[in-house]
């Protein structure tokens, strides 16, 4: 009866352990592979707030920020205007900030001007939800931040709003 | 004590909560941080349900509700008053957090659109500083449950369930899990407090008094719930790896459960349990267990504990019977989502909420117990009549109405003669001497009626002398024309050939208890039959268990029988309209009466 109650434990211990597995192996798989990530950022069709084609191929080369974001999400908000002094100190010396916001045309251009927005905004759509996700964003959330080395290295992906002193820490080794 | 048992299951409850916590992402994805559900509240709205998980919020002006198809159009949703929430950018803006029901009305042009399908769009953030894109969810809802008797499903009803355990409704057992952890596994806890009172839980409780008793003259309270606790987890913990285990395997073991040999030794065990109760022997464990058990508590102090956490174990084999329903939900669950962790909690929950009355005998450290003397041999009888009772309820779907009123009638009779029915009283009798007789004379009675019953062809276990009634129906009770089916092809023919009719598929098999009532006391009722004249009757008896009915089964996503599908005069099947364990002939006309109103 006692080898019967411990295998009956044992069993339990296992499910758990077995889920906790499960559950982590996820997030290993879609950590891999982002070189192949970096390529589709580059390469997604997007449009500017005047309508025209552009990609993020263009600033290739370049330490590039993209900023996922929206009007009408609070903490997108908050982290803005420090992208913009950023971009004013560093852009000189290669830094480029790219916003892509998941919202209206018109709302995003009223934004930009309210805000003396000094890097180019494009819009976004659901497919570029689903490039967040596969850039690792698998909640879908905003603001989403991918900071990529001149040699296309993917080096930090940062969900939720981030602070000016931990970007310039990220971003200064790589100028 | 009582608080002592609390904190204990809260610790319990945390430990469980903090394996299934530990392993999520710091970030929960939309659908699970924004748990959604929708379901018609009456045949003009939709309530639909957003579980918000803590740390998180929707915005209350961002809802956007659609319908599909198009001759549904949604109204103005009433939407509660929200939280307000100082926004440095957009001023006060009102959230919501926790539960939210929001009412959404609706109209219908055509009113003959079976399914609508509600979209709708939410955007949220969680506290952390992130917000999540404006988030679509879908539901399909089914009009034609809007004015069902089974489509309502509250908490209350739900836990009304519990109360007639044997017949209860395991599809809605399933539905609870839709809701959040701790509901789901609060829910359990409470199936479990209304099984401890129906009397399975009651061979448990000389096991539990000879496990304290066992445990030595000098038992303090601590020790005594010490005791009872290990026991009840024992049980518990059997409960939830017996049913993951089985989940996952997909077997049917609320079939085993139900199966007459099964039934049957659980019926023996009853009788044995009994018999013991009226002092016919002791019941102890073989001696050459006792002795190693004595041995290795002499060895080291938890040695007591593990053979009382074994008998535990043991124990939760027992009351087996009982639980069928709620466990075939939890089963249902696990099968399908193959969320281990949620299912096996639930379990968890259920076995330590029928632990709860055993917790309490424990912690009073026997005083609960009956003590020696005349009262304890009362108790005893009293009881062993009762196991009794249940030994003949078990065993009953498997025996002819004519056995079981002897049976009933038997049992009856000897507890009459117990009570003293027919021994003279003494002349300066007391009161209770006299109140006792009375009730030995009723108990007699009943008995005689029920054997008269038994011998004269009465057909109702509830009305034993309706063989004498002239107008009793003639010749055998009434079976319903169904044509069996054995394989999804052979069904999907049978649909196909019914052409333009109504199509009634009745899963069945043998040992399921609620399909004998069904037919016994549903199928027989004379509006049912002149319902069942427009329909085709299908009828899969899966007794046999083969690959074919296996696929079957699943097709419908069902775990066994009991249930019933409905399909429309095209052959499709009318969804939401499924019966699923026993319903009463008026529940069940008005289920026939949709059914037949599809066009």
């Amino acid at each position: 009866m006692v080898l019967f109650a411990a295998v009956a434990i044992a069993a339990a211990m296992g499910g758990a352990a077995y889920h906790l597995w499960s559950r982590s192996g996820g997030g290993a798989a879609a950590a891999a592979g982002s070189g192949a990530v970096v390529e589709q950022v580059y390469a997604a069709p997007l449009a500017d707030l005047k309508g025209g084609a552009q990609t993020l191929g263009q600033w290739q080369g370049q330490v590039l920020v993209v900023n996922f974001w929206a009007t009408w999400c609070a903490p997108c908000r908050e982290e803005i205007p420090g992208f913009v002094r950023m971009q004013e100190r560093y852009g000189p010396r290669g830094l480029q900030f790219v916003g892509i916001a998941i919202d209206q045309p018109d709302k995003v251009a009223e934004f930009s001007r309210e805000f003396h927005i000094n890097y180019p905004l494009l819009m976004g759509g659901l497919e570029t939800m689903e490039l967040m996700r596969q850039a690792g964003n698998r909640a879908g959330v905003l603001p989403y931040t991918l900071v990529i080395a001149r040699d296309g290295k993917l080096v930090s992906r940062e969900p939720g709003g981030l602070k000016e002193s931990r970007l310039e820490r990220i971003i200064q080794p790589l100028l | 004590m009582i608080r002592d048992s609390k904190s204990l299951l809260g610790a319990i409850l945390l430990v469980l909560c903090g394996l299934a916590g530990a392993a999520e992402p710091e970030l929960l994805e939309p659908d699970q941080a924004f748990r959604f559900m929708a379901r018609l509240k009456d045949a003009r709205t939709i309530e639909v349900n957003y579980q918000i998980a803590p740390g998180y919020y929707l915005y209350r002006d961002k809802f956007r509700f659609t319908l599909a198809p198009a001759d549904a159009k949604a109204g103005t949703p009433q939407l509660p008053a929200g939280k307000l929430k100082h926004d440095e950018f957009f001023g006060e803006v009102e959230t919501y957090r926790g539960h939210l029901a929001i009412a959404l009305p609706f109209e219908l042009d055509a009113g003959v659109t079976p399914v609508i399908t509600l979209t709708a769009l939410s955007q949220g953030c969680a506290d952390v500083g992130v917000c999540y894109v404006p988030h679509e969810q879908k539901a399909r809802l089914s009009l034609a449950a809007a004015d069902g008797a089974a489509s309502d499903v509250s908490l209350g009803q739900l836990l009304g369930l519990g109360q007639r355990a044997a017949g209860a409704d395991d599809a809605l057992i399933a539905r609870v899990f839709e809701s959040g952890f701790w509901l789901v596994v609060a829910s359990f806890f409470g199936f479990g407090l209304l099984l401890s009172l129906t009397p399975c839980v009651l061979p448990m409780v000389p096991i539990l008094s000879g496990v304290i008793v066992g445990a030595g003259h000098s038992v303090t309270k601590s020790r005594g719930f010490l005791l009872a606790a290990v026991y009840v987890l024992g049980m518990a913990i059997a409960y939830a790896v017996a049913g993951v285990a089985a989940g996952l395997s997909g077997a049917m073991l609320s079939a085993a459960l139900q199966k007459p040999w099964v039934v049957g030794a659980f019926a023996a065990v009853f009788v044995a349990l009994a018999l013991a109760m009226f002092g016919f022997y002791d019941l102890q464990l073989p001696v050459a267990l006792q002795g190693r058990i004595a041995a290795a508590s002499n060895r080291r102090y938890g040695g007591h504990y593990a053979g009382v956490f074994s008998m535990g174990v043991l124990s939760a084999l027992i009351i087996g019977p009982c639980v069928a329903a709620p466990l075939a939900g939890a089963l249902l669950y696990i099968s399908q989502s193959r969320d281990v962790v949620l299912g096996g909690s639930a379990l968890f929950a259920l076995a330590l909420g029928m632990g709860v009355p055993l917790l309490a005998i424990g912690a009073s450290a026997g005083a609960l117990l009956p003590k020696a003397g005349p009262w304890m041999e009362t108790m005893k009888r009293f009881f062993g009549t009762l196991l009794l009772g249940v030994a003949i309820f078990l065993v009953s779907p498997f025996l002819p109405v004519a056995v079981q009123m002897f049976l009933w009638g038997a049992l009856l009779i000897v507890t009459a003669i117990y009570l003293r029915a027919i021994d003279p009283l003494p002349a300066g009798a007391h009161g209770y001497q006299r109140f006792s007789k009375g009730v030995g004379v009723l108990v007699l009675l009943a008995g005689l009626v029920y054997l008269v019953g038994a011998f004269s062809g009465g057909r109702d276990i509830l009305q034993p002398l309706s063989g004498f009634r002239v107008t009793a129906r003639e010749g055998e009770p009434y079976t319903a024309p169904f044509q069996r089916v054995n394989s999804p092809a052979e069904l999907d023919a049978r649909i196909q050939a019914a052409a333009g009719r109504t199509v009634m598929l009745d899963f069945y098999a043998d040992w399921c208890i609620s399909c004998k009532e069904m037919e016994r006391y549903t199928f027989s009722d004379e509006r049912v039959q002149a319902r069942f004249r427009d329909m085709v009757l299908l009828q899969a008896d899966v007794t046999a268990n083969t690959a074919e009915h296996a696929a079957l089964l699943r097709r419908f996503r069902l775990f066994g029988p009991p249930g019933i599908v409905f399909f429309d005069r095209e052959g499709r099947e009318i969804r939401g309209l499924r019966v699923i364990g026993f319903q009463p002939a008026d529940r069940f006309v008005t289920a026939l009466d949709q059914a037949l109103g599809f066009r």
